[in-house]
């Protein structure tokens, strides 16, 4: 028996978001997978042999990126059979508003995360100082469409408390790490 | 067979002193946390006390690590119960039965009967893991090249199709991971793989950035994706380990710690499909099969004793063969690399005395989690009251800082933070995130071991399908990608069908 073959709306919403997956999607991924497939293929084909250092044909480095490439490619293509048989349309309907506002808070947590990830942490600003921005920043975004939702207003006082919670957790996160434990921190 | 008891012995021992104690208990105090805070996974919790503990002792950090997962998964289950959310994927099965006791107003029962199946089925799995563990060492010591490529991609084939319900989408991940790890320079050549010039990836995409990536950053997502804040259920009852539910409950507790340990041993399963298959087995043998769901203490018994039993099932592969058997299993294999050993069939001979070790962790963890199932339940609890979106962004600074620690790159941060995203849209389009890690753990062994087979068979295939290990590995493996396709599925279902009824009749006229 497999061991998700029972329903279990918790996990199925930790898996898929909460929705099902509809065949075009399904379909879209089939072909992204053959493309990726066909593109391992020939970035094998045309990777170096190592003739020159007069190599062994059997252990040539692309052997194997080629092989996944293929599996890839028929993995992808059974997919898109599969998706393609069921129906593109099936378990396609979603409600576009609620979509639509979903996308904006995962919008929202993406900038902020890329933002510390890839531009606050590592180019110069102290740890502690990136994470009080990141943190006294982030909570105020994600608890403002909360309340908004519940009827609220954001308070200074909301801000203040994100800001003393941000420099606790730079603060505490650089001492045990860095100081405590020995680790580098970006 | 002595010699194996004395280094048992010797372990314990060696395990009798305050820091191993501390180190143990702190280990267990951190898994029970972030095991509560619904989102965060063992495999995170594992990567980031990875980078904590990188500049201890082996002993004390894998010590560290293993209290920490065993802990996680029993944490996990306070979540299930009190909000019916498993704390982590494990903890699946206990939402039902357990959830369903907290709002007949008997929380504190459903925690103890958590703790005392938990700790009973922990040691189950500890007898396992130290009987099974050199026995399976001794066969692996026989595998050579045509054999680790089989295993690696059993590992894989096996991963994909049970983990999640859709095997094709799983062998995908499956392959997706195994192409990430040829990514950087070859194990043979040092040749650049895919790398573009950009010297970064010359030396691959590292598996603990990976790893946070796939179940850190893109759990925060997930969570954050969601605005709901679930509701927790009030405890008025004693949450006292129930142990006499235990020997009421054992030929539960028994046949789930045997299904925890078989499916611990399947590579890259997981602990979730230890729990539900104990899960599914219970209700079968039940006779109050109307109450699974609605609170059967058999039922939650079943789910908490399988996925415990599941934790020991997982660390023999990973000892014995250096294929992990689940997704925190491959951090803790990664760990033990780090910290200078290397798991595998040649580890019962460069490190004897490490296995010996990892039973004595695991018993130490077993203790860990009665003690704070024991004491610390209701201060535990308090940790799920604070709201996501103020522990979310501080989980994300730890999955920064954790992606970051292990070689001091800002490579490693991006790979974390590319890897979660993409992790997080494949999981909404229900692809599963296990495949993908065990690829990314043995794709430098299937690489190595193909290309080393061929050298030694100076390219002949017919070693890989003709040395007995490598019949059944194969055969099992391409049986189980040929039952997707419908006719040969069809085919297999009518034969099993007419030998059940040869059977049947054969019992019958036996009978009369």
């Amino acid at each position: 028996m497999s061991a998700s073959s029972h329903p279990t709306p918790n996990r199925t919403v930790a898996e898929n978001g909460g929705k099902p997956v509809s065949g075009r999607a399904d379909f879209q991924g089939a072909l992204a997978w053959i493309s990726l497939g066909l593109a391992i293929l020939i970035g094998s084909i045309t990777m170096d042999r190592l003739e020159a250092q007069d190599v062994n044909p059997y252990t040539i480095p692309g052997l194997m990126p080629g092989l996944l490439g293929i599996a890839m490619m028929i993995l992808g293509s059974l997919l898109a059979a599969r998706s393609w048989r069921r129906g593109l349309s099936r378990g396609a309907a979603h409600d576009p508003t609620a979509r639509r506002a979903e996308y904006r808070h995962l919008a929202l947590v993406l900038v902020l995360c890329l933002t510390f990830g890839g531009l606050l942490v590592g180019h110069g600003l102290p740890f502690w100082l990136a994470s009080e921005l990141f943190v006294s920043t982030a909570i105020p975004c994600l608890q403002g469409p909360q309340r908004r939702a519940a009827g609220q207003k954001l308070t200074w006082r909301t801000i203040a408390v994100a800001a003393v919670i941000g420099l606790a957790a730079g603060g505490i996160i650089t001492l045990v790490f860095q100081k405590i434990f020995l680790v580098h921190l970006p | 067979m002595l010699a194996g008891l004395a280094e048992l012995g010797h372990a314990y021992m060696g395990f009798l002193n305050l820091t191993s104690i501390v180190y143990g208990l702190g280990g267990a105090l951190i898994g029970i946390t972030v095991g509560c805070l619904p989102g965060l996974s063992a495999t995170l919790c594992i990567a980031l006390l990875t980078t904590l503990t990188i500049k201890f002792e082996a002993n004390d950090a894998i010590l560290i690590l293993i209290c920490s997962y065993v802990g996680t998964l029993y944490g996990g289950s306070r979540t299930a119960i009190l909000l019916n959310i498993p704390g982590t994927a494990a903890n699946a099965a206990s939402c039902a039965d357990g959830h369903a006791l907290a709002l007949r107003g008997e929380a504190g029962r459903a925690i103890g009967i958590a703790t005392s199946g938990a700790f009973t089925s922990t040691l189950f799995g500890v007898l396992c893991l130290a009987t099974v563990t050199p026995l399976l060492a001794e066969v692996a010591l026989k595998f050579g090249a045509y054999e680790f490529f089989w295993l690696a991609l059993f590992g894989v084939t096996m991963s994909g199709s049970i983990v999640g319900n859709d095997p094709l989408k799983g062998w995908l991940m499956g392959a997706l991971g195994l192409f990430v790890a040829q990514i950087g320079q070859d194990g043979l050549y040092a040749h650049d793989r895919f790398t573009f010039g950009w010297s970064q990836l010359a030396g691959g995409i590292a598996l603990i950035p990976a790893l946070v990536g796939a179940f850190g950053f893109a759990e925060i997502l997930t969570t954050l994706a969601d605005p709901i804040e679930r509701k927790l259920v009030e405890m008025k009852d004693s949450v006292l380990p129930r142990f006499r539910e235990v020997v009421q409950y054992w030929p539960t507790v028994l046949r789930s710690g045997v299904i925890g340990v078989l499916t611990g041993l399947m590579p890259g399963v997981g602990e979730d499909a230890g729990a539900w298959m104990s899960y599914a087995a219970a209700k079968a043998a039940s006779k109050e099969k109307d109450q699974f769901g609605k609170g059967s203490i058999d039922g939650l018994m079943a789910a908490e004793t399988g996925d415990m039993a599941s934790i020991p099932g997982h660390i023999i592969p990973c000892l014995a063969l250096g294929i992990p058997g689940s997704a925190p299993s491959a951090v803790l294999m990664a760990a033990m690399i780090i910290h200078g050993i290397q798991p595998g069939p040649m580890m019962m001979i460069e490190h004897p005395q490490f296995v010996y070790d990892v039973v004595a962790m695991t018993t130490l963890a077993m203790c860990s989690i009665l003690i704070f199932g024991l004491f610390l339940v209701r201060p535990l609890l308090l940790v799920m009251r604070v709201k996501r979106t103020i522990l979310m962004p501080i989980i994300f600074l730890l999955c920064t800082v954790g992606a970051f620690a292990g070689a001091s790159r800002l490579f490693d941060i991006y790979s974390m933070l590319t890897i979660g995203i993409g992790a997080f849209f494949l999981r909404r389009h229900g692809y599963q995130m296990a495949p993908f890690v065990l690829g990314l753990v043995l794709g430098g062994l299937l690489d190595k071991s193909l290309r080393r087979g061929l050298v030694l068979s100076d390219g002949s295939i017919l070693p890989f399908f003709t040395r007995p290990i490598c019949i059944a590995f194969a055969s099992i493996t391409i049986f189980t990608m040929l039952l997707y396709i419908p006719a040969f599925k069809n085919a297999v279902k009518s034969v099993t069908g007419a030998i059940g009824s040869v059977l049947s009749r054969c019992l019958r006229s036996k009978a009369g």
